[in-house]
């Protein structure tokens, strides 16, 4: 495969991955705030505030009053701005396109239809009374092209770079998420007993995640902070957690590279000992620093992708 | 009963002195079309247009466009396509097919004759000037033998059908010509949408177009190579025929590449895979001949291979089409093809050409520049329909300006009798209705080693607009599905 067309394709699965995690976020926070137990979690501005921090823009003013729709626009379908989900669809087919030899012609039509799905989403509608209906479409389309993904490709280098891809940004969305919502519970601390660690917000970050359901199901109890984080870091059957999406990573990187005994400079032997070292880590470990746990997984990923980049797309 | 509810036929108004392909000279329906026609009569206009909306956004949808450039930004736009196919019986598609190989045969040999001998000069049979004048003749090419002898592996033929029934050809295209992945849509397209009219014809497949295509360019490969690893090579996904390019790399299994993909090393062509450099031995190339090589052709073109000429010339690596073939295919070599294929394979055409006037001839600017109100003018070397001027539709002042510019570089022009290119019932949005609207047909022949292929169906174009007679893409043509009967 051409080193340029696997770019693309790493990318594609990046770039529809992290659409569906902002439109998420905008979701779940926007509409969770709104019967919210406590006052700041209830007010607009934390929430606006809160969905600028997930898409790392820092640049507004804090003491200056946020437009909710001005905000809305400009994360949702703004092409102006970078990290927009519009943007995020626009690269995610673009990338599709340069590959479009290479993937399936069923694949190809349900991007494009996500395309032109975001594309025609009339602006006015949006702002004012299409948030909703706007995200769901995205998180559905999105399912319907992982499944696509899945079914109609041939599981080979294709799909493995795809799928490096999607987890990849998954677990690195994830990371931001826990990152943007601790951040959040820190300012809105919880009514009764441990205010931090019983949060209102936990239960918004495991929704912003769409990990609420199994969460509930495995603890049977109201989520505190160290069960989320737990859940959310550590547990290897949450399909959303940074240890599933590694695993993922690693089981795929397997496919692109079949040698036997590792390089230590390959990208499998780094995916191999990240893994590892998430694997044997508990959670005592991490609740005590989350700040620079937080700063160490982004890293980790950053790295594994520098290092597919050198490996796989620089030839 | 409302408009909506009549059959879609109703309000179909035929111009007598247009040649209409469904009718016969007496006015009935002829016999090959007949069924189709009793089907496609037994639905309403509001069912019809039903019908067109779900097919055009099943286009969309696939993301089979293109783009069309304008001043200042281009646009994605489906190619526009109806829904009633055209019919072409066994006995007119044998003249069809039999006169597009032996065009591109003829072309073949003139290629090759005036990159190397030049006989067809020194004996008189055209004039000199017609290849020391041309833009699209390159020296680079001189006492070269492309591998396996073949310049123009793919050509597309546009022919018409005029008045008196017979067929012409309008023009040869062997550079890059396009249109064949449309084919292969538009009858996907018709199959979605109206399945049952294949139940009472026997249409030949479009499909092996791909198998063919690929057939052929492992038949021109280089000396020494056992498998061969062919590409296609696209300009990139801002190219107006990117989804095609695209197609076949994938209808064919091979890799679409860009350039940037490829580099040149001891005279070797070479990939940049995930795994490292991989030889390259057949390169289908879909970027023009002066943007291939930096190094030998536009030096500041990005979209070629530094390299790729030299290897070229080693016979490293073989081009398909062959640089340079656009010698043969300018509007003023065409002029010529009756005597080419004379000279070079001792047969009559079997396929008429338009007759010409060469404006470079100073008797026949005389008439031309007297007659231009009744004359197609068109430059010699633009492609897609782009400078052609049509006498009757033309102003008085206008008319002067053709005059103009013919007078400051008659070369650069010929000019032709108005061809009244045959209609077909084409469905028209606005009016909801049938309407007759022109037509061409683009056929698709590939030349081997030893192989030889003309895709039975090809591209028939429509003019939209009322009274057009230009058919092109990118003057707001469509298409229609082609079916070649089976005998």
């Amino acid at each position: 495969m051409l080193a340029r067309v696997a770019n693309n394709l790493f990318w594609m699965g990046r770039y529809i991955e992290r659409s569906e995690h902002i439109a998420r976020y905008l979701n779940v926070n926007y509409f969770s705030s709104l019967d919210a137990p406590n006052k700041l979690s209830q007010s607009r501005q934390f929430v606006l505030q809160s969905m600028l921090y997930m898409v790392g823009d820092q640049t507004e003013d804090l003491s200056v009053e946020l437009n909710e729709e001005d905000v809305l626009y400009k994360i949702g379908l703004d092409i102006d701005t970078s990290y927009s989900i519009i943007n995020n669809i626009k690269h995610a087919r673009e990338n599709a396109n340069s590959a479009r030899d290479l993937i399936s012609t069923e694949l190809y039509e349900s991007i494009n239809k996500f395309y032109h799905f975001g594309l025609n989403y009339p602006v006015g509608s949006f702002v004012k009374n299409g948030l909703y209906d706007f995200t769901v479409n995205i998180t559905e389309i999105t399912a319907v092209l992982r499944g696509k993904i899945r079914g109609t490709l041939l599981h080979n280098e294709v799909y493995a770079l795809i799928m490096m891809g999607m987890n990849i940004e998954r677990a690195t969305q994830i990371t931001r998420i826990i990152n943007a919502k601790y951040n959040d519970a820190l300012k809105a601390q919880g009514s009764y007993g441990d205010k931090f660690s019983k949060s209102f917000e936990w239960t918004t970050l495991l929704k912003c995640t769409e990990s609420y359901d199994m969460m509930r199901r495995l603890y049977k109890k109201t989520p505190t902070s160290i069960s989320t984080l737990e859940f959310l870091i550590l547990n290897p059957n949450c399909p959303r957690s940074v240890m599933n999406c590694l695993n993922q990573v690693y089981a795929h990187i397997l496919i692109l590279d079949t040698s036997k005994h590792y390089n230590k400079n390959s990208t499998a032997f780094l995916v191999g000992k990240t893994r590892s070292e998430y694997r044997y880590k508990h959670i005592e470990e991490i609740e005590d620093n989350i700040q620079s746990f937080i700063e160490n997984i982004l890293n980790s990923l950053g790295q594994i992708s520098q290092k597919m980049e050198m490996e796989y797309f620089n030839h | 009963m409302g408009k909506a509810e009549h059959p879609i036929f109703s309000f179909y108004n035929k111009n007598p002195d247009l040649y209409d392909e469904i009718y016969t000279k007496g006015g009935d329906i002829k016999e090959v079309y007949q069924k189709l026609f009793d089907i496609y009569g037994g639905h309403s206009i509001k069912e019809f247009a039903d019908l067109n909306k779900k097919a055009r956004a099943s286009f969309f949808n696939q993301g089979i466009t293109f783009q069309v450039y304008g001043e200042k930004e281009s646009h994605e736009k489906i190619f526009p396509f109806d829904l009633f196919p055209r019919i072409i019986d066994a006995n007119e598609w044998d003249i069809i097919e039999r006169g597009s190989i032996q065009r591109s045969k003829a072309l073949n040999l003139f290629l090759w004759d005036v990159y190397h001998e030049k006989k067809i000069i020194k004996q008189g049979i055209v004039p000199l000037d017609l290849i020391s004048s041309s833009n699209n003749y390159l020296h680079q090419m001189m006492d070269l033998d492309p591998p396996g002898g073949i310049y123009n592996h793919i050509s597309g033929t546009d022919v018409i059908k005029h008045t008196d029934g017979k067929f012409y050809v309008l023009e040869d295209n062997i550079r890059c010509p396009s249109g064949v992945s449309y084919v292969i849509c538009n009858r996907t397209a018709l199959k979605r949408a109206l399945f049952g009219v294949f139940n009472h014809y026997q249409t030949h497949t479009v499909t092996n177009y791909a198998e063919n295509l690929l057939d052929l360019l492992e038949t021109v490969k280089p000396k020494g190579v056992d498998n061969p690893v062919c590409v296609v090579i696209t300009p990139g996904m801002f190219n107006s025929a990117f989804y095609e390019h695209s197609y076949l790399a994938k209808t064919m299994g091979v890799e679409l590449v860009e350039g940037k993909d490829l580099f040149v090393e001891n005279d070797f062509v070479y990939m940049k895979t995930i795994r490292g450099p991989l030889k390259v031995d057949v390169i289908y190339r879909r970027v023009d001949d002066l943007f291939i090589d930096p190094l030998e052709f536009k030096p500041n073109s990005s979209l070629g291979v530094p390299g790729l000429f030299a290897a070229y010339k080693k016979g490293n690596v073989t081009l398909a089409n062959a640089p340079g073939t656009g010698v043969a295919d300018d509007k003023a070599v065409y002029t010529y093809m009756p005597q080419i294929i004379k000279y070079y394979l001792d047969e009559e055409p079997i396929l008429s050409n338009v007759h010409t006037y060469h404006c470079s001839r100073p008797d026949e600017l005389k008439y031309v520049l007297e007659h231009v109100h009744e004359l197609v003018v068109k430059p010699v070397d633009e492609a897609g329909g782009y400078g052609i001027s049509i006498g009757n539709r033309l102003t008085k002042n206008e008319i002067e300006k053709v005059k103009k510019q013919i007078k400051e570089n008659p070369r650069k022009y010929v000019a032709q009798p108005i061809m009244s290119l045959s209609v077909h019932p084409t469905y028209i949005d606005e009016s909801e209705s049938f309407e007759q609207r022109h037509i061409d047909l683009r056929t698709f022949t590939v030349l081997g080693k030893d192989k030889e292929f003309v895709l039975k169906g090809g591209l028939t174009r429509v003019a939209l607009e009322k009274g057009n007679l230009v058919v092109n893409s990118s003057q707001g043509g469509g298409s229609k599905d082609t079916w070649v009967l089976k005998k």
